[in-house]
């Protein structure tokens, strides 16, 4: 970290680590494994949640009640952070949180392709990037998918959509324009970071962790695909795999060797010793939870190396996400009647 | 047939004897019919079971990777996964033969799709989206493969059903009725031909005294 830290930045990142130590503890999320779906919306509804709860009690119950609370609560502190973070790490993190405008847009374009009412289509919105609940509204109220693309003019993803779009349309599958909206998401965050300004270097580094620990998951997940793919369309560049790399790792078939590919290619101690364990088969789920749990301790790892920079923010912004998540599998886990150790495996404490 | 309309007349005989040869080839014909369908659907039988098992199971599979996809994910994360199907599985409905019975032969599109044909980003979901998919995918599969078997069954037992109906009239009414109604013109026959006899003795014994 620079010597000169202003003091705005000192200020977010003592919040955010005030903010992060108000985040339930993991003894929390094991007594609510003991508890029904009522308790846990009444344990929530004590906690910093109690606003959305107490808003929402009159129009959802039960499961729905908790979810759509939780999702507002995050789209409202993700919002709240964007406001009180300065200069550029505003600018990172407002960069960093445009992944919900691309799900929130793709939810929109889905649901009216498959001719879902907006009210439907509205419940399932998190409007946690730039685009705004006013702005969903807008893109809900319009007819036709063409209109609200030309909506997004604006927008810093407007030229995928313009350029993927028609595609999309015509054969009505939207997964290649998806991955390329990320794809391009990606290499914005990193022009951004690698413009030279204050920072950059940090929020670089995270990005880099974030691409890398994205792209073994992505490899992860086709080797359970049975059918061939294509994987180029699946690789996001910048991290420490080139092009090259990712579509000989996806053609290995033996699984010890394309651990050790991996490893051979990225070099991150803890993904390392995490590889080791991975070569006794496990499942996909639980290699991709495994693989999250080390990003976020390598992210925890890196705010505390920086404790004034863009780190201490992404941490907060990451561990609020996986509260969220938390929450929602336990009471969701509860309502399926899904055993208590189970649930707990899909948790990320 | 009730024996007192049956005229007592040589051509009725004749007819009544074709009718019980014909109901007797009809009666072996049909016999070996059942026996055929029972075969063929014993055979089938075994399939249907291992078929039904599988469903169950998969249909089982399905449910709980539901459970977690919406545990993991969230009601949001599936419905929006959900609304990236862009297409449902054709049907064609062909048919074929087994002994006479037309059993459906169904022909699905591709169900089982790969990671890029479901329609949901890589990138921006997780595996058990994935999981939850193929899931589906082979519980749908599956239930292709059990409407054309469960479907032929039903077909089967139904002819099984009517045909051992034909066998069961034909050998403890039609034949047996067909046989007294014989039985009964060759007595009537035998005593109108006894009686015409001992009327001729009587006329020429009545002559010669």
């Amino acid at each position: 970290m620079g010597v000169n830290i202003s003091a705005p930045y000192i200020y977010v990142c003592t919040r955010m680590r005030m903010r992060k130590a108000k985040l339930l503890p993991r003894e929390e999320y094991q007594r609510m494994l003991n508890m029904s779906v009522s308790e846990i919306t009444r344990i929530i509804g004590e906690t910093e949640y109690k606003q959305e709860i107490d808003e929402l009690g009159t129009i959802f119950k039960g499961i729905d009640l908790i979810e759509v609370a939780l999702s507002w609560n995050l789209a409202k502190e993700y919002q709240k952070i964007q406001e009180i973070t300065p200069g550029n790490l505003k600018q990172f993190t407002q960069v960093y949180l445009r992944r919900w405008d691309i799900q929130n847009v793709l939810t929109i374009l889905r649901g009216k392709m498959q001719g879902e009412k907006p009210g439907k289509i509205k419940e399932i919105l998190i409007p946690a990037g730039s685009l705004d609940k006013v702005i969903l509204d807008r893109m809900l109220s319009e007819e036709s998918s063409d209109r609200i693309i030309e909506m997004l003019k604006t927008h810093r993803m407007y030229p995928v959509l313009a350029r993927e779009y028609p595609a999309a349309k015509e054969s009505g599958s939207f997964s290649h324009m998806e991955n390329e909206l990320y794809k391009h998401l990606y290499a914005n965050i990193i022009a951004g970071a690698k413009a030279s300004v204050k920072g950059g270097a940090s929020f670089l580094a995270y990005i880099q962790l974030d691409i890398d620990i994205k792209n073994v998951k992505t490899l992860f997940r086709l080797r359970e695909d049975d059918l061939e793919e294509d994987a180029r369309d699946m690789f996001i560049p910048g991290g420490s795999l080139s092009l090259l790399n990712f579509t000989s790792l996806n053609n290995i078939k033996d699984l010890n060797e394309f651990i050790d590919m991996i490893r051979a290619n990225i070099r991150n101690d803890t993904l390392h010793s995490l590889l080791d364990e991975l070569k006794g088969n496990k499942s996909s789920h639980d290699i991709e939870a495994r693989l999250t749990r080390v990003q976020l301790e390598q992210m925890e790892k890196m705010s505390k190396r920086n404790p004034f920079s863009i780190h201490p923010i992404l941490v907060y912004l990451e561990k609020k996400k996986y509260e969220v998540f938390n929450l929602r599998a336990i009471a969701r886990g509860k309502e399926s009647r899904l055993p208590a150790d189970k649930i707990m495996k899909y948790l990320v404490i | 047939m009730a024996l007192r309309d049956i005229k007592p007349t040589r051509s009725e005989l004749i007819n009544l004897k074709r009718k019980i040869q014909l109901s007797e080839r009809g009666y072996k014909i049909l016999k070996m019919k059942r026996d055929g369908l029972i075969l063929e659907f014993f055979k089938i039988l075994k399939n249907a079971k291992d078929t039904r098992g599988d469903l169950l199971s998969k249909y089982a599979t399905a449910v709980e990777m539901m459970a977690v996809a919406n545990t993991v994910e969230g009601a949001i994360g599936v419905k929006s996964a959900a609304f990236s199907v862009k297409e449902v599985p054709q049907i064609t409905l062909k048919s074929k033969n087994i002994m006479g019975v037309v059993v459906p032969q169904i022909e699905s599109s591709k169900v089982k799709k790969s990671l890029v044909d479901r329609g949901y980003g890589v990138l921006g979901t997780s595996t058990v989206i994935d999981e939850t998919a193929s899931a589906f995918e082979d519980l749908v599969e599956s239930i292709i493969e059990s409407a054309e078997i469960e479907t032929t069954m039903k077909r089967l037992l139904d002819e099984i059903e009517k045909t051992k109906r034909r066998v069961n009239a034909l050998e403890y009414k039609v034949i047996p009725e067909l046989t007294a109604a014989r039985d009964f013109i060759k007595m009537r026959l035998d005593e109108m031909e006894r009686e015409e006899l001992f009327r001729m003795k009587k006329i020429k014994s009545r002559n010669t005294a």
